[in-house]
């Protein structure tokens, strides 16, 4: 049950960073996101609808993404989701704090950085 | 593929979130689950185990419902109320949102908003600029130290016809030692002084005034100092200067001080200048410009019989009015005992200054402030209607609310947000307007009144409007909010919203607006029409003279230079001679004053052969000083006898020529041509003077009262009383030939200055200048009213006829001509106005009595008005009724029929 453990733990704190950092470069519905997070992760990490939305839509609420319904010719209408101006900052933030908090997990532990 | 919307739906319904919200929700996770659902098939599985695998993802944990309930906002099961239980908890939220709702419904009934927001912005406006007016010139305290302690003592003599008389030196010498009620007094005489040296000579009022009284005042100069004690002599030639005159002649050079000016001929030292705000009230339009100390030489001081003083004084710390008035009641009557022959029945009176500055304006004043305060009734009552016709079509919603769970005071409380939202865009364009309205406002109030040119609004005028808005918005939307709250919601659901106008109670509360709307507008209509008939008698009045083609100017020959008649007489006898020959000109003459121009200058006169009556029974005469041909050229009509020529030299029989009036008080049935009398009493020293002619009546001090006696002698033959005046009768236009007299004037004396060029017409003109800016203003506000009532009359039927184009269609498919429908909604019209009109009559016949001071030649209940407006305003409402009875006979039956 690592895993288990593993994806709970993880997920609380990085979720908000992964989702950020996922909608960085351009716009992308919540789907996406999940299937990315799991391809991306190879598949250790998975969101499920009940876990992923709630956070999009805090986030959302928080300022940091922005979501938006998109129609495309031929498609039906979708919610993208792009990074706002605060939360290109959050992630700033979060990516030097996840940074710090690896290397300090790294030093004690003895765990090399791939 | 399987429904997993419903599914989602399933689940969130408990977190009660908004349609919108849930149904956002509903359609992204659907969408979700339908993706994965997809890509488990293409995956290899089946229908029926891909399903499983979708739902048990949805299903994990549990963690859907949890976690969106702690991201998402409840909505709340009143779709009104923000936060919290009904009432306490939350007011200001619930107002943001009334106000947020209310602006919404606003701004999506733009034709509605617009009607309403200018019906109530021509009712504020008008508010505004009155209350400004009003604000300025009877709210604001004079420009002194403490204000409310001055007040102006008379002589008071009723008996004679003057119950604010201006005191003797004497009297006001013994008032001021004798008193112990007030701090310091000061006394003031008008002067004119002749400003000559650098640049154009030029003429100034001006007074002689106490030396304290700039201290008594409490004004500080704003350079140099006021008068020394020590000043207030005989000789002394010191000056203070009016901020006026030390920026127009000085330029505002404050080396101005020490420097000497000649003023009559003579040196004087400026010592002061005294700030703008300096302006005392004044008989005849008088602005000081400059102040000289008053010194009375002790020959004045000792004058009892002379009244030409105006006297001010500041009431000691804790000493009213009612008690100062005692102590001078109680010292005239002493004075009264010691000097019976100039004191008898010459009282004391105490006149705050405030009464006397704003004094004869005041009732003009109130009339229109309440006039705009009806025409604000009148938008309220517009507003009001719409309102409720907007209240029937919005039944629906109201129904819907209730039935939500809306209270009824939570309704009435939006239906007030949302008038009160109204008032304050009415108040705010209101506001811009009464600002426009101002501007035009100031060319209409007469210059007389002290202040004028100093109305604006200021933060009092703001605060005014906006409680007026406020205040404007609670009452016209009490009566749509109180019919909100009083709604049926059983009818209304089972009518399915069909518009019912709101039953019969809409309808009465509807019909009585109307009947407000024009009892109200028949109130100020029967002011307006008073005051215009009023204007028209006085325009009609007869003033003695021919006021056409008159030019007139004043020249005040200095006494330095000009100290007698032997010297004056040539100067004006070449100034005649000189501009007789000027083209255009006709006639020329001169005389001491004009009409309407001078209260002064005269007194009682004794008769030849008869005893002088008692002092106090000695009514007296007008005295005016004129050269030949003066009423010739005034148009003034000779009665009988003769006027006066080049023959009553200072050598030849004193004469004189008196008006009718005169003629039949001292000589009734008789002819006064060749009777002697005198200036003064009979045992006097003055020479006999005899009358030569009977002119007809001039209204020379006041063109509204009836005019008083008169008398004119030869100016070659009196000493005092110089001709200030010169008179031109002209065919052309008097105005062109201004600058040519006065060039004339200065070809004789090039010092000599030459002041208040101006037409007679204009004279009389500035004389009713009160009455007509109040006829002026109040017939705005009346037509306003009568626009706006024809408005509110015609929205009403219109509503009305609306409301029953199905029972019109009924009549109509059962035989009823067109006739027939047009006579009953003009009918239903016309019952309205006919009670309104009633109601006015009956009003009108108490409340005109307000206006009766500002009346003239017209009762207050004038029948020949009353019907008038009654007829005016019966014609303008069976017209704004007419229209909608007319679209009403023009409905096809079947289209009425049909319609719901």
């Amino acid at each position: 049950m690592a895993s288990a453990i593993l994806d709970r733990e993880l997920k609380k704190g990085s979720a908000e960073l992964l989702i950020l950092s996922l909608v960085e470069d351009r716009p992308r519905h919540g789907y996406e996101i999940g299937q990315l997070i799991e391809m991306r992760s190879g598949g250790v990490l998975h969101f499920n609808v009940a876990s992923l939305y709630p956070l999009l839509y805090r986030l959302e609420k928080r300022g940091w993404i922005r979501g938006r319904w998109v129609e495309k010719a031929g498609q039906r209408r979708r919610r993208y989701y792009r990074l706002t101006p605060e939360g290109k900052k959050t992630l700033a933030a979060q990516r030097d704090g996840w940074r710090e908090f690896v290397a300090a997990i790294s030093q004690i532990t003895g765990i090399q950085h791939a | 593929m399987p429904d997993f919307k419903e599914e989602i739906r399933k689940r969130v319904a408990a977190l009660n979130l908004s349609p919108t919200r849930e149904n956002e929700i509903v359609e992204e996770l659907s969408q979700h689950l339908e993706d994965q659902y997809e890509q488990a098939l293409q995956g290899a599985a089946t229908e029926d185990e891909a399903h499983q695998a979708v739902l048990r993802e949805l299903n994990e944990n549990d963690l859907l419902a949890p976690e969106l309930k702690r991201i998402e906002r409840r909505v709340p099961q009143n779709p009104v109320v923000v936060m919290g239980k009904e009432g306490k908890s939350n007011m200001l939220g619930d107002l943001w949102q009334d106000l947020r709702y209310g602006l919404r419904m606003l701004v999506s009934n733009p034709g509605f908003t617009i009607v309403a927001v200018v019906a109530l912005a021509l009712g504020i406006g008008a508010n505004s600029a009155i209350f400004s007016v009003v604000n300025t010139v009877l709210l604001k305290p004079l420009p002194y130290r403490n204000p409310d302690a001055l007040v102006m003592v008379w002589e008071e003599a009723t008996h004679l016809g003057f119950p604010f008389n201006t005191p003797s030196p004497a009297n006001f010498i013994d008032w001021r030692e004798q008193n112990t009620v007030f701090e310091s007094m000061a006394a003031m005489a008008q002067k004119s002084f002749n400003l000559t040296g650098a640049g154009e000579p030029e003429r100034f009022d001006g007074r002689r005034v106490s030396a304290n009284l700039f201290t008594l005042l409490g004004v500080e100069p704003v350079l140099g100092r006021t008068f020394r004690a020590e000043e207030d002599q005989p000789g002394s030639r010191v000056v203070i200067l009016s901020y006026g005159v030390w920026q127009r002649r000085f330029g505002g050079d404050s080396g101005v001080i020490g420097r000497p000016v000649n003023l009559n001929g003579e040196s004087y030292t400026v010592i002061g200048v005294m700030p703008g705000s300096v302006d005392l009230p004044s008989i005849d339009n008088w602005h000081d410009q400059l102040w000289v100390p008053i010194a009375f030489t002790s020959e004045d001081a000792a004058s009892r019989g002379n009244h030409y003083l105006e006297v001010i004084a500041r009431l000691k710390p804790g000493i009213t009015q009612k008690q100062a008035q005692a102590e001078m009641s109680t010292i005239a009557a002493r004075l009264e005992q010691q000097y019976p022959a100039e004191n008898t029945r010459i009282g004391a009176t105490v006149q705050s200054l405030h009464e006397r500055v704003v004094g004869n304006i005041k009732p003009a004043l109130l009339v229109l402030l309440g006039a705009v305060a009806f025409v604000l009734l009148i938008a309220c009552a517009n507003v009001a209607n719409l309102l409720l016709a907007r209240a029937a079509v919005r039944q629906k919603e109201i129904a819907l609310r209730l039935a939500l769970g809306a209270s009824r005071a939570r309704l009435t409380r939006q239906f007030l947000a949302e008038s009160v939202l109204l008032a304050a865009m009415g108040g705010a364009c209101g506001l811009a307007l009464s600002f426009v309205a101002l501007h035009v406002l100031k060319i209409f109030i007469p210059t007389s009144i002290s202040q004028a040119q100093a109305i604006s609004m200021d933060a009092k005028v703001l605060i005014f409007t906006a409680l007026v808005s406020l205040v404007t918005g609670l009452i016209f939307g009490l009566a749509p909010a109180t019919q909100a709250s009083n709604f049926n919601l059983n009818d209304t659901l089972k009518e399915g919203g069909r518009d019912s106008g709101a039953g019969s109670r809409g309808n009465r509360i509807r019909n009585l607006l109307v009947i407000s709307e024009v009892a109200i507008s028949f109130l100020l209509l029967i002011g307006a029409g008073l005051l215009i008939s009023s204007f028209l008698h006085l325009l009609k009045l007869d003033p003695g003279y021919r006021a056409d083609h008159l030019l007139t100017m004043k020249i005040v020959l200095p006494e330095t230079k000009y100290p007698d008649k032997e010297r004056r007489a040539p100067f004006f006898r070449e100034l005649i001679r000189r501009v007789q020959t000027l083209p255009g000109v006709q006639s020329v003459a001169v005389a001491s004053n004009l009409p309407l121009t001078y209260n002064g200058d005269s007194m009682p006169i004794g008769i030849e052969g008869r005893a002088d009556p008692p002092p106090d029974q000695m009514p007296d005469v007008i005295l005016r000083v004129v050269s030949p041909g003066y009423f010739s050229t005034m148009g003034i009509p000779l009665v009988q006898g003769r006027d006066f020529t080049e023959q009553d030299k200072p050598d030849a029989v004193r004469v004189a020529v008196i008006s009718e009036k005169t003629a039949r008080h001292f000589w009734p049935g008789e002819s006064p041509i060749g009777k002697r009398f005198k200036p003064g009493l009979v045992t006097g020293d003055s020479p006999w003077r005899e009358v030569v002619g009977v002119v007809k009546d001039v209204r020379q001090n006041d063109f509204v009262a009836e005019p008083k006696m008169q008398m004119y002698m030869a100016h070659e033959q009196v000493g005092s009383f110089a001709p200030n005046a010169v008179v031109v009768r002209t065919s052309v236009d008097p105005q062109s030939l201004g600058t040519a007299v006065r060039k004339t004037v200065w070809e004789i004396d090039k010092d000599q200055p030459v002041s208040d060029i101006r037409s007679m017409e204009e004279i009389v003109s500035e004389a009713v200048a009160r009455q007509r800016f109040s006829m002026v203003l109040l017939g705005v506000f009346a037509m306003l009213a009568l626009v706006l009532a024809a408005v509110g009359i015609y929205g009403v039927m219109s509503y009305s006829v609306g409301q029953r184009t199905h029972e019109i269609g009924i009549r109509m498919a059962l035989g009823a001509q067109r006739s027939d429908v047009l006579k009953m909604a003009v009918g239903q019209g016309l019952r309205l106005v006919l009670i309104g009109v009633a109601i006015g009559v009956v009003s009108a016949a108490v409340l005109t009595r307000v206006m009766t001071s500002l009346l003239f030649g017209v009762s207050a209940t004038d029948p020949v008005t009353f019907i008038a407006i009654s007829l005016l305003l019966i014609s303008v409402a069976l017209l704004a009724s007419y229209i909608p009875a007319l679209r009403a006979a023009r409905i096809d039956p079947m289209v009425a029929l049909r319609y719901q």
